[in-house]
Formats: structure tokens, C-alpha cells, sequence
């Protein structure tokens, strides 16, 4: 209909609106990125606003020298690649089964499950918990506990009851299982909640050093984010030093911004290059729609 | 079909992975299971032998509250100890983790800093006297840090036990600090010197001067405001950490060393004490120094709000003229500042009494301890030995001997490298460890002995800082300027000649410290975050009668919240041990 | 337990081999309920083993725990951490001011809920797909950077000494002393929620633009042949669309009610605004964490888990009345 090619004004405020929103979101990292590639000196006074100076990348270099960081970043991949294809499978399938009202105390089950959200035991039980199960310097522990995740198996949950449920029956008259009923039915139809379901767990996964702080002393099981963020903290121990007068030791360790601002960096840009990646799956769906219309 | 097969291989990838990457840490298992293997014949022989070096390679977990590192020791450190003990050193850093390690029941083979009270109760040390470990391993610690052992023997061990080792052991007299000292107030010293070097009687004069510093140099390298002071809020505990460095002047720490004192300012050298905001209290008056400052504008308006590495970076750029702590003035203090005469340098007042340290015998409370459960006792003992021996100090400080610094007439000297090595502007050669000199220093981050003691093997102290052949060596204008007004080598020598400190004699006592109860415990956290908050709003208050306003408010407050008992229960251990021991 | 369903299945399995396919649906209801109940079932475990098991730990809320020693060698301090919050007059004050805080941050944050649904299908409207993946991609930028950094860019952004707002206002004439905005306590929640909405709004939409791909396209069809406008369609076909999904994190974020987090609030928190910033979850830090009291800080995270859990339940009974169905 010609009606959709028409501008409005309503298109002209929309457009502003996100244009502005998005460089209000953008700026701040491009004005952190332009600094990491000026000269620290310059930098650290404030004089980058919004164009790169005596451009250098000596930060980065200084910060892909840090050993190790192979290793790491190979277990970074693992544990996201890993850790997401888990938790999206599983909570795929426990939102599917705990959408069928016939499962048996579907109902405790569900909220047996959905009540942890809201608990938090503490850093030592669950530490102690951990070692019990041989959790410690072990890679498992990076995917395993994540596998269940309440909050992911509620989205699907209520995706998979928005979804036609006639397929199901249908299918269910054929003869075929659950697991064809999953695999074959439901899967194709909830994709974009998986997408973003994959989307959450890997940048979770990705983003993730506190359990390799607390379970990990194993340098070969270091992440990449946890080596980044200890030389990130590198003046949180200052305090503690400053109270005893180790004075000589205090401006050696001493993290500059510039250096901050460049770990950052090198964490979010991996990023930025496999979401596009995901966003297929919201991108396509959505043409669908239109195009359909 | 196709989607079927990109299924497939999706999956067998994962499976691959997940393959892999269990055998890395399965490796990583099996590692310390072939360790376990060689202990036990070591354990069958009993002895070890007698050349480190020639031992089975070891790996040992070294948990540090200190360090602020995770990983395998890297560089020249890493590779000296490598060579001469064949052990690799996985240091683990501290902070909450402290906890959970205490709680799982095993804290590596060497702790260091943690908890010892607590640690002792649970059982989790090694008592180094069993199997006679201490006699036959530990004779350096024996010697250098025999009254540390007993002292702590006595505290923790019943008298027979030892369990730990404290840091920074050392004794003589005067201040054990290095030779900057670790309180100032050091001054822009080029602009100081241009007005005429004006007398400074107490620490409120030194507003004026700022004033007219800053009138003498209103911009900044790069164009900004200059201020007298700029100060950080993010190292805070009970109370302003800055503010408390201006009560260190007069002598007066928050604290005293021993007991759990946060909410009392004690006087280094006699006995004498005072609740944190107790009228005229020193930090009061540290307070109303800072007001004083804000009210002139003096006072950097941003100090509440930024946090440290924003205060080093205005200190580089000249935006800052007044330092409480000599190490902030390291940004400033460049080669190219100084060399154009511009630089921070000490400049005391008539009535300060310096808060210093002195030589501690029994050692300070970071303490050195091995895990109950170490399989390797005797290797442990034989490396901490070394880092309690005059060579391992030495070398553990100033990188080793030959290539850093050697003997040169009779006297230590850093080689022509050491001196290059030391400002971290040339690598290690490979065969040393490769990489930046402070980047492969001892990550473990505690002391054994006093850097400021002398090693009995040159005759000069451990620091190379202080050394002669580094102090004579090619001083740069403004340290060259400040020689000649003052008539001293180092702030060290000037303030201890000029009679300017007061120095805290070292404490011993049988009992250990008394832990806070658990209602102490809260209460004192609700005060000392009170006390913090309003400490802040008053320096950055308008005029005087706000800052009466705030006083009075803060101090209700606290009072409400349990101040006054906290502070007595402080001041009665305070009495009856440090006190005690200073009224002597 | 399990005896009696499982006997009535075989039974009934016994009886349906004689009958025929039209009696199969009956059949179903019970051989299918276990089958689906124990393919939960491991997943089940798991729950019990990482969530439930190390509940037993809620018993260091009546000692005086100390990580190593043994319980009973540890001071029993019964209800005292529970009790000491209302302590004293001064004590009740704190507690209330912090709870104070939390509530408005809370309620503004649930208000500010809307926003990344509206985000949502407004990004549906843009046509000119490479703007709109563009708009998708940078707005969710900001939830990549940390607490920590996002602090040092509003430092650079809104210090007195050099910063950019002041330069710039400063050199066009509009004020003549700088406004120190990040150390003063003015709109201190409203601003910590536009901190929260400009770092979340792109990421959290992600959520209801997948929702909205989920919507059947027939949906549309039909609507616009029966000539409905643009606006009809966002009303009356989006809108229903996700409004299942805004219900649930409607919840959700209702029973999450007092668990602010606490990074944000910890980088922005100075002396300041320290009486209007400080959130339950900062002030467990500041008063339990950092003094390594675990007694206290358990306790009051017993008590959250049981004000969350109650919220929960009555947040469903709620929808259950205004919707005729909860979510959980």
C-alpha cells in the first residue's frame, strides 16, 4: 500500500529520536575507544574529546603482551561456546516440557525452580558446595552450574504458550514423541527467543571472572575477562599496602586509565563482532512481518 | 537433511571441545598428582638435598592477601628462584578469597597475611617445629628472626608451636622507613623556594603559602586550575584516609598498630589516645585544615567525586602543589620536571612530629605461615629460609647480584644496567626472565626484613634507594637544591637529626589481640560510615557555621549509633596493651 | 508415592492394548505426565545441588561465623543480627532511610520498565533495515562497558575541574561558577535511573524485539486487510503480542524489588549522596561485606529472599485476578 511509503512525521520524530538515543549510547565508548589510541599524555589530561591525537597503540600492544593471554582467551571461547549451546538446549527443553500442563507436579516443580532466583546462600556455602563436588580447577565448573537457568526457562515458557499449540497436537496424533515434538516442532518456532536466549548466556559466559576468582588457582584455566580483571583492579590493593607505609611499592602498581579503558575495549570488541551474527535472527523475523503485510 | 548435518558437526565440534578442554585441566590434575608421587619419595628419604637446585621441579600454591596477582611468578624473580630451588611459585591473590580458602580447610602451601588468629584456631597451619623443620631448614629465619619466632610462639603456639613468621623484621633504632619516609608534606618545591622559602610553624600555615603558590603558578602544564590539595575518598575505611595523614603530622595514627583501634588516634611515641571525633581531636583538626583549604580555594572542588588514578593524573600535570604522601609527587617528579628545576620536595613545620615506625623485632602482623596441608614441608621452609637470609633479601629487592648491582670499592653499587633496569626503561636480558624489572619482582607483595636494616654482607642497607653510590650518584637539580637548603642527604637523615618524628616503638605482648565482639563489630561499621560521610560534607562546607552544624550532627549521630561504646572497648585494649607497654 | 500412578498406568496400558486408538487419548494424560516429569528430572537435580544445597549455609545468620572454625566453636548470637537493624531510635533511622531509597529506586526502575517495550516496537517501525540494525547494534553498547568505566566517563563528562558540561556551559556564558552535579544530592534517584535506562534500554529491548518476531505474521495479514492503520497494527496486534513476556519481567522485577544490585550505586555513592544513593544491597557492603561480617550480611539476605518470595507470590496472585492467569 502506498500508505507505507509515505513519511510522516511521526517517521522523521521516530528516526530523530533514535538517532539521538543511539549516539547517546554510542559516544561514550567512541570517546573511550579515540582515548585508548591517543597519546596517554594528552589523554590523561582530558585533552581527546572527539577526535584521536598523535594516534598510537602502544596500549593495546602493552596489553596483549599480558601472559597468557592465549590460553585465556581459548577458554573464554570455550566456556562461551560451550556454556551457551548448554544452557540454550536446556533451557529450551525444560521451557517446552514445563509448558505442557500434563507433566506431573508440573506446578511445585515449576516454582521449585523458579524460586531460586530470589535466593542467595552466600560466597562460603556455595564455595564449600563447589569443592564438594570437585568443582575446583576444573572447566566443568564454568558451564555446568549455569545449565539451568530459571529466568531463561520462564522466557521460552511463556514464548512456546504464545506459539499455535495445534502443531503439537497434530504431531501428537502421528504418533511422534516428545523429543520429535521438540526437536522438529518447537524448536524452529520459538528460534528468536533461543537467539536471544544464545545472545544473554554467551555475553554472560564471555563477561564472567568471579567464579574463576573464587574456583580457579589453575593459570591454564584462567579467562580471559579474569586475567583482564586483575590487571583492571590493579589499584584495589593499593589501600591495604598504603596502611603499612610499602610505600615503594605503591607507584609500581598503579593501573593508569588509559590502560582501564584499553582492557575494556579489548573485551567489548569480540563482541561487536559476533552479534551482528545473532541479530539475523530478530532481523529476518521482523522483514518477514513487513514483508508479509 | 543440510541442517541436519551442520547439527551434527555442530555438535562434534563441541564435543571435541569439551574433549580438549578437559584434558587441559585433567592435565592440570594429573600434574599434581605426579607432585604428590615425587613427595612421597622425598618423604621416604626424609632429608631433602642438600643443593636445592638439584630437587624434583615443584609447583607451590603461595596465597597472598598482599598481592594483587593470579598466576605462575613471572620474570626475573620467577627464574631466580626456578634456578636456585627448582620451584615454580602459583601465587594466589587475596581479598574475599581469603574466606573461602579459610573455609575449605586449606590454604596452599605458604600464606601469607591472612588471618592468623583465626587460622591457628582452625588448624590450619603448619607448626614448623614438628619433624624439627625450623632447625634443620630455617637457620636464616633463626638467626634474622629469632625474637619474631618467640614472639609469636608465645602468642599463638602456647610457647612451643610456631606457626608463622611476621614481615618487615628488623632492629636498631629511629624510624624504619625507607629514606623518603612515608608521611610529607612535601611541597612544589621550585615555587616554595621562590617565595623566599617562607617559615612554616604549624600545619595551618601552610595555607598561606599554598595561597600565594598558587598565585604564583595559577595554571597547570596543560591550562588547567592549579589547587593546593586534591584528595580521593576511595581508600577511606572509618573516617577520611586524608584527613588522617594530616593528623600523622602531630604524631597521632588512626590506630595503634596492635589492636583493632579504627575509631582512636593513638600518639606513636607516648601513651596517649583519642576517639577519631572527640573535640580537638587530631583528625578534627585535619578537618578543619581541609576546610580552611576549600574555603580559600585550595581545595581541588573534585576530590569527593574522583577516585585515586584521577588525583595521580592531576599530580603529573602540575594541577596539585601540596602532597601528603611522598609517593603521590612520582607523576610530577619526572626527569623532564626536574630537570628544569620543577619538582616536589620536603618541606616540614616547626611542630611536626612525624608518625613513623620503628624497628620492629618481633615483626609486623603480615605474618609469613605454610598450610597445614603442604606436601612439601621442607622445600617450603628451605625457600622461605632464603627470603629471610641477607642474599635472598638482597636479591629479592634489587634483582641479582651481577647483573643489577654489585660490590664496587667495598661498597654496593647498581651496575650501569641496575640503573637503567630499575626506571623500567630496558628489559632483562631473556636469560634472566626477560621482561620489565617491576613487572618480574616478587609478586607475593610482603617483606621478611626491614629493607632498612643493614645487610650484614655489604654494610649498607638492603634498600638500594639508600645506598651511598645511589644517593651521590648524579642527584638531579631540585633533590640537588633541597640538599643545600637543608644540609641533609635524605628526608630520613633530616627529620630524624632535626628531631622531627615520632617514632612507635615496636610491641610485644603474650596474648593475642582481643577480636571484636560481634555487636563492636557492627556498631562500629554504622559509625565509622557516619563518620566518613560527614567528614567529606564538612571539609565542603560553606561557611563556619555550617561546618558547627555538621559537627554537631555527626557527632549525635554517632553517638546514637554506638560511638562511644566502641570507642571505650577500643581504648581499653588500647590500655592495657601498647599503652601499657608505652607508660613503661 | 510414585506406586500408585505408575500401577494405574500399567493398567491402564494393560486396558488400552485391547481398545483402539480413540482411547489412546485418554491414556496419554498418564504414562506422558511421568515421562515429562522425569526428562526434568536431572535438571531438576542440578537445581537442588547448585541452588538448594548450599542454603544450608542460612545457619551462619545466628552465629558470629568465621570462616575455618567450626560452628561450635563460634559465638552463638541467636536473632541479634535480625533484631540489631531496629536496635535503637538511630539504628531505625538508617534502616528506614536505606529501605527509603530502595523502594524509589525500585518504583522508578519498574516505571522505567516500559521503556524498552516501547523501544521495541518503535524500532519496528524504522523501514531502512541498515539504520535499524545500526540503532540496535550501538544501543546495546553500553551494557558491555562496566559500572566502573561508565563512573570514569561521567566523571569526564560532569567534573567541576574540566569537565565537558562545565567547559562547555561554562565558556557560552550560562552559568559562571561550575556545578559540581556528581557530588551533589540533587534528583539523585532520578539520575541513578537514567544511568540505569541509558546503560539497559538497548539490551533489554532485545528481549521484546524477539517477542515481536515470535508474533504470527498472519497476525498482520489479516489486520490490514481489514484496512487497520499503522497505529491500529502496533495496538492491536504488537502490543497483545508481548504483553505475556512484559507480564512475566513485570513480575519478576516486582519480586525483585529490593535487590537493586549494588555496582552501580557503589561507583556513584560519595559522602554527598550517600544519604539518598545508599541501596539495601550497598549498605549489606558497606556495613557486612567489608568487615567481614557474614553473620550480618546472611541475615539480611535470608530476609530478602523471604520479602522477594512473598512479593512474588502476591505479584502472581494479582495477575491472577486482573489477568485470570499468573506466570508462575
Amino acid at each position: 500500500m502506498g500508505k507505507n511509503n509515505r513519511i510522516t512525521i511521526f517517521d522523521v520524530v521516530n528516526y530523530t529520536l533514535f538517532a539521538l538515543f543511539t549516539l547517546a549510547c554510542f559516544f561514550p565508548f567512541y570517546y573511550l575507544f579515540i582515548n585508548t589510541i591517543s597519546s596517554n599524555d594528552l589523554s590523561s589530561r582530558g585533552l581527546v574529546m572527539f577526535y584521536p591525537q598523535e594516534i598510537h597503540f602502544s596500549n593495546y600492544i602493552q596489553v596483549f603482551k599480558i601472559p597468557g593471554l592465549s590460553q585465556a582467551t581459548l577458554v573464554s571461547f570455550g566456556r562461551t561456546v560451550i556454556g551457551t549451546v548448554l544452557t540454550v538446549a536446556a533451557s529450551g527443553f525444560l521451557g517446552y516440557l514445563f509448558s505442557k500442563p500434563t507433566m506431573w507436579g508440573r506446578k511445585f516443580w515449576y516454582r521449585f525452580l523458579i524460586t531460586t532466583m530470589y535466593f542467595n546462600a552466600g560466597l562460603i556455602p556455595w564455595f564449600l558446595v563447589m569443592l564438594k563436588l570437585g568443582l575446583i580447577n576444573n572447566f566443568l565448573a564454568y558451564v555446568v552450574p549455569g545449565i539451568v537457568s530459571p529466568f531463561f526457562i520462564i522466557l521460552v515458557k511463556t514464548f512456546v504458550e504464545s506459539t499455535p499449540i495445534s502443531l503439537q497436537e497434530s504431531a501428537q496424533l502421528e504418533g511422534a514423541g516428545n523429543l520429535t515434538i521438540f526437536w522438529k516442532i518447537v524448536m524452529p518456532l520459538i528460534t528468536p527467543i533461543l537467539a536471544t536466549i544464545a545472545i544473554f548466556t554467551a555475553i554472560g559466559q564471555w563477561n564472567s571472572f568471579q567464579d574463576t576468582l573464587f574456583l580457579v588457582t589453575d593459570s591454564n584455566l584462567f579467562t580471559l575477562q579474569f586475567i583482564l580483571y586483575r590487571y583492571f583492579n590493579g589499584a584495589t590493593s593499593l589501600a591495604t599496602l598504603m596502611q603499612s607505609g610499602a610505600s615503594e611499592n605503591l607507584a609500581n602498581i598503579q593501573t593508569a586509565t588509559s590502560i582501564r579503558t584499553t582492557v575494556s575495549m579489548v573485551v567489548v570488541i569480540p563482541i561487536l563482532l559476533v552479534y551482528p551474527f545473532f541479530q539475523r535472527y530478530f532481523v529476518k523475523g521482523i522483514m518477514i512481518g513487513a514483508v508479509k503485510g | 537433511m543440510t541442517k541436519r548435518n551442520k547439527w551434527t558437526a555442530a555438535a562434534v565440534a563441541i564435543i571435541a571441545m569439551l574433549v580438549f578442554l578437559s584434558a587441559c585441566s585433567g592435565s592440570a590434575g594429573s600434574n599434581s598428582g605426579s607432585n604428590s608421587g615425587s613427595k612421597a619419595g622425598n618423604n621416604a628419604e626424609t632429608e631433602v638435598s642438600p643443593d636445592p637446585s638439584e630437587q624434583p621441579e615443584i609447583t607451590l600454591n603461595v596465597f597472598s592477601n598482599l598481592s594483587n596477582y593470579a598466576g605462575e611468578q613471572p620474570g626475573w624473580f620467577g627464574k631466580l628462584i626456578k634456578d636456585k630451588f627448582n620451584i615454580k611459585l602459583n601465587i594466589i591473590s587475596g581479598g574475599q578469597r581469603e574466606s573461602t580458602m579459610m573455609a575449605s580447610g586449606d590454604l596452599g602451601d605458604i600464606a601469607v597475611a591472612i588471618n592468623i588468629v583465626d587460622a591457628t584456631k582452625a588448624g590450619l597451619l603448619l607448626d614448623w617445629n614438628k619433624d624439627g623443620l625450623l632447625d634443620k631448614y630455617g637457620r636464616d629465619i633463626k638467626e634474622y628472626a629469632g625474637q619474631s619466632l618467640d614472639a609469636i610462639s608465645k602468642q599463638y603456639g602456647g610457647g612451643t608451636a610456631v606457626y608463622a613468621v611476621g614481615h618487615n623484621v628488623g632492629s636498631g633504632s629511629g624510624p624504619s622507613e625507607g629514606a623518603n619516609m612515608t608521611f610529607g608534606p612535601w611541597l612544589r618545591w621550585d615555587l616554595y623556594q621562590q617565595l623566599g622559602s617562607p617559615e612554616i610553624k604549624t600545619v595551618e600555615d601552610y595555607l598561606s603559602v599554598m595561597k600565594q603558590m598558587q598565585e604564583l603558578s595559577p595554571k597547570s602544564d596543560s591550562g588547567k586550575p592549579v589547587y593546593g590539595f586534591s584528595l580521593w575518598s576511595d581508600w577511606d575505611g572509618t573516617g577520611s584516609m586524608n584527613v588522617g595523614s594530616i593528623a600523622a603530622l602531630y604524631g597521632y595514627n588512626v590506630g595503634d598498630g596492635f589492636n583493632i583501634a579504627d575509631l582512636i588516634l593513638t600518639k606513636a611515641d607516648e601513651a596517649k589516645w583519642q576517639g577519631l571525633i572527640d573535640e580537638n581531636s587530631a583528625y578534627m583538626r585535619g578537618l578543619k585544615f581541609f576546610f580552611e583549604a576549600n574555603k580559600m580555594g585550595l581545595l581541588d572542588p573534585d576530590s569527593l567525586t574522583q577516585k585515586f588514578p584521577d588525583v595521580a593524573n592531576k599530580y603529573s600535570d602540575g594541577q596539585v602543589l601540596f602532597a601528603q604522601f611522598p609517593w603521590v609527587t612520582d607523576g610530577y617528579n619526572t626527569e623532564e620536571h626536574v630537570n628544569e628545576g620543577k619538582g616536589f620536595a620536603f618541606v616540614p613545620f616547626a611542630e611536626e612530629q612525624m608518625s613513623t615506625v620503628g624497628y620492629n623485632p618481633y615483626g609486623g602482623n603480615w605474618y609469613w605461615s605454610i598450610g597445614a596441608k603442604t606436601k612439601y614441608p621442607e622445600r617450603v621452609m628451605q625457600f622461605m629460609n632464603w627470603m629471610f637470609s641477607p642474599e635472598g633479601v638482597q636479591e629479592s629487592r634489587t634483582g641479582p647480584k651481577g647483573l643489577m648491582w654489585d660490590i664496587q670499592d667495598g661498597k654496593p653499587t647498581l651496575t650501569e644496567f641496575g640503573y637503567k633496569a630499575i626506571t623500567n626503561s630496558v628489559n632483562m636480558p631473556d636469560e634472566y626472565g626477560g621482561g620489565l624489572f617491576k613487572d618480574g619482582g616478587n609478586q607475593i607483595n610482603n617483606s621478611t626484613l626491614n629493607l632498612s636494616t643493614i645487610n650484614p654482607e655489604t654494610g649498607e642497607p638492603y634498600d638500594h634507594t639508600m645506598w651511598t653510590s645511589y644517593l651521590e650518584n648524579n642527584p638531579n637539580p631540585v633533590t640537588k637544591s633541597w640538599r643545600d637548603a637543608m644540609g641533609e642527604l635524605t628526608v630520613k637523615d633530616y627529620v630524624v637529626k632535626n628531631n622531627k618524628v615520632a617514632v612507635q616503638p615496636p610491641y610485644f605482648s603474650e596474648q593475642a589481640r582481643t577480636e571484636e565482639p560481634s555487636s563492636i563489630k557492627q556498631k562500629k561499621s554504622e559509625v565509622g560510615k557516619v563518620i566518613k560521610e560527614y567528614s567529606w560534607k564538612m571539609m565542603y562546607a560553606k561557611d563556619d557555621n555550617e561546618f558547627t552544624r555538621l559537627n554537631e550532627e555527626m557527632v549525635s549521630k554517632a553517638k546514637g549509633l554506638g560511638y562511644d561504646e566502641v570507642v571505650k572497648w577500643q581504648a581499653e585494649n588500647y590500655e592495657k596493651t601498647v599503652g601499657a607497654a608505652l607508660k613503661k | 508415592m510414585s506406586n500408585q500412578p505408575g500401577g494405574g498406568s500399567k493398567m491402564e496400558a494393560k486396558l488400552n492394548d485391547q481398545a483402539y486408538t480413540s482411547v489412546a487419548m485418554k491414556r496419554y494424560p498418564f504414562k506422558e505426565k511421568h515421562k515429562l516429569f522425569f526428562m526434568a528430572f536431572p535438571f531438576l537435580v542440578l537445581v537442588f545441588i547448585f541452588s538448594y544445597l548450599p542454603l544450608y549455609g542460612w545457619i551462619y545468620a545466628f552465629y558470629d561465623y568465621r570462616p575455618g572454625i567450626p560452628l561450635s566453636q563460634t559465638e552463638f548470637v541467636g536473632l541479634q543480627w535480625f533484631t540489631s537493624l531496629v536496635s535503637n531510635p538511630y539504628q531505625m533511622e538508617e534502616v528506614l532511610r536505606v529501605l527509603r531509597n530502595t523502594f524509589a529506586i525500585s518504583a522508578l526502575g519498574i516505571l522505567t520498565s516500559v521503556l524498552p517495550v516501547i523501544f521495541a516496537i518503535f524500532l519496528m517501525e524504522i523501514k531502512n533495515n541498515s539504520f535499524k540494525r545500526i540503532v540496535q547494534t550501538l544501543t546495546t553498547l553500553p551494557n558491555f562497558i562496566s559500572w566502573v568505566l561508565v563512573y570514569s566517563f561521567a566523571f569526564m563528562l560532569f567534573s567541576v575541574d574540566n569537565g565537558l558540561l562545565n567547559n562547555l556551559l561554562m565558556s557560552m556564558g550560562l552559568i559562571e561558577q561550575p556545578l559540581n552535579i556528581l557530588g551533589s544530592d540533587n534528583h539523585t534517584w532520578l539520575s541513578m535511573t537514567l544511568w540505569g535506562v541509558w546503560k539497559g534500554l538497548g539490551w533489554g529491548a532485545i528481549l521484546y524485539i524477539a517477542a515481536i518476531t515470535g508474533i504470527d505474521p498472519e497476525l498482520y495479514e489479516a489486520a490490514r486487510v481489514d484496512g487497520a492503520s499503522r497505529f491500529r497494527l502496533m495496538w492491536h496486534v504488537t502490543v497483545p503480542g508481548i504483553m505475556p513476556t512484559f507480564f512475566v519481567l513485570l513480575i519478576l522485577g516486582i519480586a525483585g524489588f529490593i535487590n537493586n544490585g549494588f555496582e552501580q550505586y557503589f561507583v556513584f555513592s560519595n559522602a554527598m549522596n550517600m544519604s539518598h544513593i545508599e541501596v539495601l544491597d550497598l549498605y549489606v557492603y558497606n556495613v557486612g561485606v567489608v568487615n567481614n561480617n557474614f553473620g550480618f550480611a546472611t541475615a539480611i539476605s535470608i530476609l530478602k529472599s523471604i520479602v522477594s518470595l512473598v512479593l512474588l507470590f502476591a505479584a502472581n496472585s494479582l495477575s491472577k485476578l486482573v489477568r485470570g492467569e499468573g506466570v508462575i
